[in-house]
């Protein structure tokens, strides 16, 4: 019989010698990509953060925190958003031209999408191709062109903010076609076909059977296009007549180039929180809407899946 | 770059409008009269020694002057003001203090209303194309010639607006580019210079032979040093400082050697380029930048943060005969359905009270009145003492004062390509 | 069960706005580009028939860029802005990508949401956001000197070409992110086992399955960003300012917003576009062929 021999006591391993151990466990989770992406995640985020931050400062200053303020929303007399009407008029013409942008680009996108993912014969290709192309055109192009063709061809619109609505709706249209073709292709035609099966006529199928099933994607890309219409700069710019018709990002950029007083972070900071908020309620009505659905992953994965267009 | 003039009670970003249609080109579409009005003119060629611009007018310069031809005659002396109904001003945005349009309304009994447009170029072409009917307008001596060779500003009675002769300076009642004052009256007048922050630039650049070689010499500033982003203020910089005072030339001799002095300022200074002077020299991100004249007040005024002191700016320009000087004007509309009004329009702007409130409390541009001069307005506080040389006068003015004009399409085409050479950057 | 006619006829509002508004434009800009000037009212004038093109201003345009030019210069930093920019977007962004499709697990949602966060952000925001930081008196140069990195605060915005390469960098990857976490979620599993199965390492397994696999993405993600950086000229003005750090899309903006030739303007818009146009084909090409070669895996 042999005795068991005592285990020799172990040294504990050191703070750092556990720490090193962690970072190269082989079957643990790449510690280094973790690290790497939420430190993106901050890189990318906090600034963002920061910039809301100082739109409370007391001061004037916007790298110099004092102390909690309202007075560039509402407060200050002459530079708040509220009272200076260069930010608070650049407001008025963002959120108009987004929702006004929405109204029409969303009827009309959801249209095409269904016309350009049931058409098959000719000319489907090509308007396919035309729907594609304001994706990838850079905004400095389409700027120069939509400038050139209301001075020289419709040149009964004006730079202003018919022409900057226009100019919004054209580049949103391909977005919202994108989202709704997507959620099309994975309703499939079962339903409609389901819905003739039951004797529904086909304009009933289209109404009471199809547009239902597309809320989510109609509702989710509503809030794509109200954001990318916030966000527009180059577009709303060239097709600017000056003063009124500025929007956020432009007084934003003007401001930034020279001594921007935190006013600026603050109008930021609204558009930033309004376009949010109904992102967030675009989000939530398509998972509500497809809550029965759900696959492995999560609806965010198929809303990022949207954003393959090829 | 686009500039946008915000709405604030005071900006001066539309200064660059301004002085972009002093090197701009016309830019009018289909205009009907103005076509006929060039139906057998010369090409705007240099044909011997007679400039033209749009519309065959001979190209006005300050030892030129030009009296334009008046293409229907004006309205009769004596006649009663139109009343009720709206009255239109177009003008750049916010250029015009609102107070005292609403005055004049409340006197004559209509309602003003302010239309704006982008820059003069466009503002004819809106003019012509008829989408706008203003009553006044705001308009340049260079964009002048258009506004006649297509009719779209009629000629003046000058019996309507005695406070021309009363009031403003000698040399711009009977101004160069509009001879008798057939058609226009001024409006704000404005010089180049340097701006710079006395606390940050060791040099004593009034003091020195050729300021303008600060720009050349300023390797300990490198980054913080900007010129106007604008092609006739840039290079016309580097003709001067060469010694050159013909800021029209056409030579492109000149301005080719121009543009390669400038494009040395890249390696020396990092050179940067905007129209943010009025901000960016107050708050100190700037310490030398080439400036128009009312800047610096307007950054006194409105710019300067606290902690730092008036005497931290400065400003200088050079001595009469060698230093840019322009203004701009106001017209009367051919749209105008209320041309004695529009008259006494005119003759209010140049009134001596109006134009200084307009100066003093909203616009910060100042006026060609002979009641304004530098020591009155240190005396009374709105110009602290070391920019008292921002404040123009009528000895700026004269046969021999440098005025950027309008140039041929060639020459144009000119200085535009410069300045994109100069814009394009060096190889890096 | 529909007719014939119906979808086409859905499509016809917007392929006719799409039409009148994006395809007649670019003719437009066709048509100023290759027309003439009236040299007495200083106006471009279009000229609509491809026959009577006029193609002066074009050749003035391919001559500046050309080497000697006076755009060449541009021309090529704003090439070696942009390549610079998609490098360190794509060293930065595939990492990331990569940890969230496949690593992040639990977190994956919520990792995921604060990756698309910065696209509903205004880019405007986020450019506010850096120049305050990037100031004299701001955080960065703060934090620099307090961890002795600086002894004393540098000027960022002084005109460098790293600011604006940082600048774009920041502005854009978000773009890359999102097609590439697309592709590399749908990379299944099973090829990766396979291929650790068969004796791979982690680092073969992943450049031999996983990177292949991902290509598309990595090509569309950087279509994505490229295609807008090479017209981008508001972030070296919005953090630089410098004539020496423009890119092309300064020069057009000159063009168009301060003189009398729009035609020039306009003939570069078009060389810019006939560029861009010629990376999109080569990037449909690559998509085409990687289709073929990828069968049934991806369905794309």
């Amino acid at each position: 019989m042999t005795t068991v021999a005592e285990p020799r006591a172990r040294p504990q391993p050191s703070t750092l010698t556990r720490l090193r151990g962690w970072f190269r466990n082989p079957w643990g989770k790449p510690r280094f990509l973790g690290v790497f992406t939420w430190a993106y995640i901050l890189w990318s985020i906090v600034p963002v953060l920061i910039a809301v931050q100082f739109s409370f400062n007391a001061t004037r200053s916007r790298t110099a925190w004092d102390s909690f303020s309202t007075r560039w929303y509402w407060g200050d007399p002459v530079d708040s958003v509220l009272h200076d009407p260069s930010l608070s008029h650049a407001l008025v013409q963002s959120f108009k031209l987004a929702a006004a942008d929405v109204l029409i680009a969303v009827p009309i996108g959801v249209l095409l999408a269904l016309g350009l993912a049931r058409w098959r014969g000719r000319g489907s290709g090509t308007s396919n191709f035309i729907m594609l192309f304001p994706l990838v055109t850079p905004e400095i192009v389409m700027g120069v062109s939509l400038l050139l063709v209301f001075s020289h061809v419709f040149t009964f619109i004006e730079t202003g903010t018919l022409a900057q609505l226009l100019g919004h709706v054209t580049f949103s249209i391909s977005f919202v076609v994108v989202i709704v073709r997507g959620r099309l292709f994975s309703i499939g035609r079962q339903y409609e076909e389901a819905a003739a099966d039951l004797g529904a006529s086909p304009f009933v199928a289209l109404t009471r059977v199809l547009l239902p099933l597309l809320t989510p994607a109609i509702v989710a890309s509503a809030a794509v296009v109200f954001a990318i219409s916030a966000d527009d700069f180059v577009i709303s710019q060239w097709l600017s007549s000056g003063g009124s018709t500025d929007t956020v990002p432009i007084q934003i950029y003007a401001a930034t180039r020279a001594a921007p007083l935190p006013s600026v972070n603050a109008i930021a900071t609204i558009m930033m929180v309004s376009t949010l908020l109904i992102v967030a309620v675009g989000f939530l009505t398509w998972r509500f809407f497809t809550r029965g659905e759900r696959r492995a992953g999560t609806a965010a994965e198929d809303m990022g899946g949207a954003f393959n267009i090829t | 770059m686009t500039h946008h003039p915000k709405e604030r009670p005071y900006s001066l970003s539309r200064r660059v409008f301004l002085l972009r249609s002093a090197g701009a080109a016309a830019a009018l579409s289909g205009a009907g009269p103005l076509l006929a009005a060039c139906g057998n003119t010369t090409s705007s060629n240099d044909t011997g020694d007679e400039l033209t611009g749009p519309g065959g007018l001979p190209l006005a310069r300050p030892d030129k002057r030009v009296t334009l031809p008046r293409w229907e005659d004006p309205i009769e002396s004596g006649l009663e003001p139109e009343t009720g109904g709206t009255f239109t001003v177009f003008n750049y945005p916010a250029y015009f203090y609102k107070k005292l349009l609403t005055e004049f309304g409340a006197k004559y009994g209509v309602d003003v209303q302010y239309a704006p447009f982008d820059n003069v170029n466009s503002g004819l072409q809106r003019l012509a194309s008829g989408a706008v009917t203003p009553d006044v307008m705001e308009i340049t001596p260079d964009t002048l010639d258009i506004g006649v060779a297509g009719e779209l500003i009629k000629p003046l009675n000058l019996d309507y607006i005695p406070n021309l002769q009363k009031n403003i300076w000698p040399q711009l009642v009977d101004p160069f580019y509009d001879g008798e004052s057939r058609y226009t009256v001024p409006y704000t007048c404005y010089a180049t210079g340097i701006a710079w922050r006395t606390d940050k630039v060791t040099e004593d650049i009034a003091g020195m032979e050729q300021p303008w070689d600060i720009f050349w010499e300023s390797q300990a500033y490198e980054g913080k040093v900007a010129l106007l982003s604008e092609n006739r203020e840039t290079i016309g910089m580097a003709l001067l400082r060469k010694g050159i005072t013909d800021i029209n030339t056409e030579d492109s001799a000149l301005v080719n050697e121009a543009v390669s002095d400038l494009k040395e300022l890249y390696g020396i200074c990092n050179i940067k380029v905007d129209d943010l002077q009025y901000q960016t020299v107050p708050e100190g991100s700037s310490w030398l930048h080439q400036a128009w004249s009312g800047d610096m007040i307007a950054g006194y005024i409105y710019y300067l943060p606290k902690g730092t002191p008036a005497s931290a700016l400065a400003f200088w320009k050079a001595p009469h005969g060698k230093v840019p000087v322009q203004n701009d004007c106001f017209a009367i509309c051919s749209t105008t359905k209320k041309p004695v009004l529009s008259h006494l329009f005119l003759n209010y702007l140049l009134d001596n009270g109006v134009a200084y409130e307009n100066f003093v409390d909203f616009n910060g541009y100042q006026p060609p009145l002979n009641e304004i001069d530098p020591k009155t307005l240190v005396q009374k506080g709105v110009v602290p003492e070391n920019l008292e040389n921002s404040v123009l006068t009528n000895g700026d003015l004269g046969p021999d004062s440098l005025q950027y004009g309008t140039l041929t399409s060639q020459g144009q085409q000119l200085w535009q390509d410069g300045y994109s050479n100069f814009l394009a950057g060096g190889g890096s | 069960m529909y007719r014939r006619w119906l979808w086409p006829g859905l499509a016809l509002p917007g392929v006719l706005w799409l039409v009148l508004l994006f395809v007649v434009p670019f003719y437009a800009v066709l048509g100023v580009a290759l027309g003439t000037v009236d040299p007495v009212l200083f106006q471009p004038v279009p000229i609509w028939n491809p026959l009577d093109w006029n193609v002066g201003w074009l050749n003035e345009v391919l001559g500046r860029l050309a080497p000697g030019g006076i755009w060449f210069d541009v021309g090529i930093r704003t090439i070696v802005y942009v390549v610079v920019a998609l490098a360190l977007c794509l060293l930065i962004g595939y990492p990331v990508a990569y940890f969230t499709a496949r690593h992040a697990g639990r977190w994956k949602g919520v990792i995921l949401i604060l990756i698309i966060l910065p696209l509903w952000i205004s880019y405007m925001m986020r450019m506010l956001a850096w120049v305050n930081l990037l100031q004299e008196d701001g955080y960065v140069n703060q934090f620099l000197m307090f961890t002795h990195v600086l002894s004393q605060p540098r000027d960022w915005l002084g005109g460098s070409a790293s600011t604006v390469i940082f600048a774009l960098v920041y502005g854009y990857i978000p773009y890359l992110i999102l097609p590439l976490f697309a592709s590399l979620d749908r990379i299944d599993r099973s090829h990766l086992e396979a291929a650790r199965d068969l004796g791979a390492s982690r680092w073969s397994a992943f450049r031999s399955v996983t990177l292949p696999l991902s290509k598309t993405g990595i090509l569309g993600g950087a279509v994505l960003i490229t295609l807008p950086m090479f017209g981008d000229y508001y972030t070296p003005n919005i953090v630089s300012g410098a004539p020496n750090t423009s890119m092309i899309g300064n020069q057009i903006d000159l063009y168009f917003h301060g003189g009398p030739q729009p035609t020039i303007g306009a003939a570069l818009t078009i060389v810019l576009a006939a560029f861009l146009t010629i990376l999109m084909l080569y990037y449909l090409r690559s998509i085409h062929r990687a289709q073929r070669e990828a069968g049934a895996v991806g369905a794309l």
